[in-house]
């Protein structure tokens, strides 16, 4: 492991930097990325070292530009779009949804669409319902796209470089909450295969399963689980398309039990799917149903405390576990 | 008006059914064929079909009530008709109404339908006998444990919501057994023992408390098939002047004839047991000995036209137990391989689903073989009309005397109980001789 400490911000950054200068067709665009550093910092000085034609501002238009970037991708370009926030994505939902994901099959294989859609996804701290959407379980049900969440700052470079490397569309799902989570991370080329969960802790009495962020609660939640004697395994799934149900199933098989962990709201989810196919593959070897937690069931509230309480926190996480494993 | 479904006469001998199970409930639509409900007789367990199109308007007998045959169970409501306008009042045909030969007797008051589990709110789970009238819960993990290490579902309580049984529960019995050195059912008891002196033990001879398996006094409600064993036997033991004749077979020749052929026709499938052979044997030994193909039938003797032989099935104990008699017909016609393939689907499904009324009837003559459980030497009741059940005990690797030579060979006991109303002493003798001379020189069972 590299002995180099960096920020998520960074990973990120040095992942769309190398490949940048491995391919020349590798260009990002999005709102303020290119003279105001990106909102968040992640794109700073990238403007310096490629040049305004391949660090792009555009205009508060994401149906615009995500579009732009679509008929790019299909001529053989490689666009990364940064979304401020996946929040304002939902306006640009026909070019990313109708055309990006659809585009090869559509054309009978005559055009792909290799391009990386990235930028904050959930809560970012009392932004407002409006702006602190988790897509995954909207955008996850479109076939033809893959999607990427890391937890960690490593994850984040590698699976962003596979991202832009892979030839169709891939969701990149951050958020503005581990931005400045520092972790090791290798320099040079890292490359994550997607399709690879990892597990972040072993444990025997229970399988939790996540993506991003809520991976961090549930470690949290297994260390104060520990404390009564509960040993929690923590599967970071990393991509939720293609979903490696494999290392899940594996784990559910050792510890006959399961809870789902994620930041969308439950119907329809990625949990709801995970939660069936585990159900599927695990019927002789799970000893309850498979529970889930999830974002509150309304809408995300602006207050502090109640976006505390709305999340999938480990409190709630450590009730489902109890429950799961009948303890009272 | 609405339509009133009955208890069904599904056997000549049915008096009373059971409802195992509704497939409908109140507010479906049914068309008329549509299986309703799997209903229990005292044979089997059959399925119960509907002859009218409508909505199940109202379910007057629940899951597990054994009501008589022609007690109404459910009312149907027709086409364009009201469900919730039906009551139970409108299933009381008048008495005026036009006689029609299955009408339904005037509805008695429907019994209370079974009691369902608990519904506890209450946040330490109810802990009810899991074992009780109505479907066992289980988790699935649970049950594959209880399997690998031999635990009777049955004897555990659960402590999961609604007395489901849970992962904990079986591996705390597997500890206790295992901690006890003992097996088997009972709900742990603390009891005090005496503290085995050793080096390691303090010098005190305060008793420890140590968990082990105790009995626990428990009604359990018997299924229609269990009535049916009772009463059969009890008929069989009280009227029929049962004596016994045991042969001991040297079983050399038949085990290795039936490696030899198992090796040849695996690759077709073929797997025989010892029990095919036997079965075989008896149904040819019968040709030869036709009073052991007949009934006693009060002041005459019926020797039967066709070889007819009965193998009993023992269930499994986690579904209820019991056994039933499946028939292998002209058994005496049939080659090994047929015996052996008809024997093994009638089993399975015996054991899987039941068997239908046809293929437990009309057996002339019963073996029960307990080989398989190592029993050495038993004897059966028989099962009448028959007169006579041959019991087969396993076929043990023991020191015998051949051409007065002291040897080791193999030796099976076989147990005829017979009639003594149609066989006699000398007859069963002349039987089990023609039986001991197939059986020890078994190329005659191949022709």
């Amino acid at each position: 492991m590299s002995e180099r400490i960096i920020e998520f911000r960074d990973a990120l950054r040095e992942a769309m930097s190398q490949e940048m200068r491995r391919d020349k067709k590798v260009f990002l665009l999005g709102e303020e990325v290119a003279q105001y550093d990106g909102a968040y910092k992640v794109s700073r000085g990238m403007l310096e070292e490629f040049g305004p034609r391949r660090i792009i501002d555009t205009p508060i238009s994401e149906s615009g530009f995500a579009g732009m970037a679509i008929g790019a991708a299909m001529m053989g370009l490689r666009p990364i779009v940064e979304f401020m926030s996946w929040s304002f994505s939902l306006v640009a939902a026909d070019p990313i949804l109708n055309n990006a994901p659809k585009m090869l099959y559509m054309s009978g294989g005559q055009f792909g669409c290799p391009i990386v859609f990235r930028g904050n996804d959930g809560a970012g701290g009392q932004l407002g319902s409006t702006h602190s959407w988790c897509v995954e379980g909207l955008y996850s049900n479109v076939p033809g796209l893959k999607m990427a969440i890391p937890a960690f700052p490593d994850d984040a470079k590698g699976l962003l470089a596979t991202a832009i490397r892979d030839d169709d569309p891939v969701f990149f799902l951050e958020s503005e909450r581990m931005l400045g989570l520092q972790g090791h991370v290798p320099e040079g080329d890292h490359l994550v295969p997607f399709g690879q969960a990892i597990v972040r802790r072993e444990g025997t009495d229970v399988t939790l399963v996540s993506f991003g962020r809520p991976v961090h609660f549930c470690l949290e939640a297994a260390e104060e689980l520990a404390k009564e004697g509960i040993s929690c395994e923590v599967i970071d799934g990393r991509t939720i398309r293609p979903l490696d149900i494999d290392t899940i199933v594996k784990s559910v098989k050792k510890t006959n039990s399961c809870v789902v962990v994620d930041q969308s709201w439950s119907f329809g989810s990625p949990g709801s799917e995970i939660a069936a196919q585990v159900h599927a593959h695990c019927f002789d070897d799970l000893d309850n149903h498979v529970m889930r937690v999830h974002s509150a069931d309304v809408p995300t509230p602006y207050a502090w405390n109640l976006e505390q309480e709305y999340l999938p926190n480990a409190r709630r996480i450590a009730e489902a576990v109890r429950s799961a494993l009948y303890v009272a | 008006m609405s339509i009133t479904l009955t208890m069904p006469r599904l056997s000549d001998t049915m008096e009373q059914g059971t409802i195992i199970k509704w497939n409908v409930k109140e507010g479906d639509e049914v068309a008329s064929g549509a299986v309703v409900a799997d209903v229990e007789t005292d044979k089997a367990t059959m399925e119960m079909q509907v002859y009218d199109d409508g909505v199940v308007a109202k379910i007057l007998v629940g899951e597990g009530t054994q009501v008589p045959v022609g007690t109404a169970i459910a009312l149907i409501a027709e086409d364009g008709e009201d469900p919730g306008s039906v009551t139970d009042g409108g299933a009381t045909p008048a008495p005026a109404a036009a006689p029609v030969a299955d009408a339904a007797p005037a509805a008695e008051p429907a019994p209370a339908p079974a009691p369902s589990a608990p519904a506890s709110p209450a946040a330490t789970p109810a802990v009810t006998p899991s074992s009780g009238g109505g479907r066992m819960r289980v988790s699935p993990v649970a049950r594959r444990l209880a399997e690998e290490h031999g635990v009777d579902l049955a004897s555990v309580t659960g402590s999961g919501p609604g007395g489901r049984i849970i992962k904990r529960d079986i591996l705390e019995r597997v500890e206790q057994s295992t901690s006890a050195g003992t097996v088997g059912g009972g709900v742990p008891m603390p009891v005090a023992t005496p503290m085995a002196a050793s080096a390691a033990a303090p010098a005190t001879t305060m008793p420890v408390v140590r968990e082990v398996p105790a009995l626990e006094s428990t009604e359990v409600q018997v299924s229609g098939m269990r009535q049916t064993i009772a009463r059969r036997l009890v008929e069989s033991k009280q009227t029929v002047p049962h004596y016994q004749v045991k042969m001991c077979f040297a079983m050399d020749a038949l085990l290795d004839l039936r490696e030899q052929l198992n090796a040849k026709l695996a690759g077709e499938g073929v797997k025989l047991s010892v029990n095919d052979f036997i079965v075989r044997a008896c149904a040819l030994a019968m040709a030869e000995h036709p009073m052991f193909n007949a009934s006693w039938a009060g002041d005459r003797i019926l020797v039967h036209g066709r070889v007819n032989v009965g193998v009993a099935v023992a269930l499994s104990e986690e579904r209820g137990g019991g056994l039933v008699v499946a028939t292998i017909r002209d058994a005496n016609l049939k080659s090994l391989r047929m015996i052996s393939a008809e024997t093994r689907a009638l089993a399975t499904k015996a054991r899987d689903k039941g068997l239908s009324t046809e293929e437990m009837s009309d057996s002339t003559f019963t073996i029960s073989n307990l080989g398989m459980f190592g029993v050495d030497d038993f004897t059966a009741i028989i099962n009448p009309p028959n007169s006579a059940i041959l019991a087969c005990g396993a076929a043990i690797e023991k020191p015998v005397v051949r051409d007065h030579q002291l040897a080791v060979g193999w030796e099976m006991a076989a147990n005829l109980s017979l009639d003594h109303r149609v066989i006699d002493g000398a007859m069963a003798a002349r039987y089990l001789g023609t039986l001991k001379s197939m059986i020890e020189e078994p190329m005659r069972l191949l022709a």
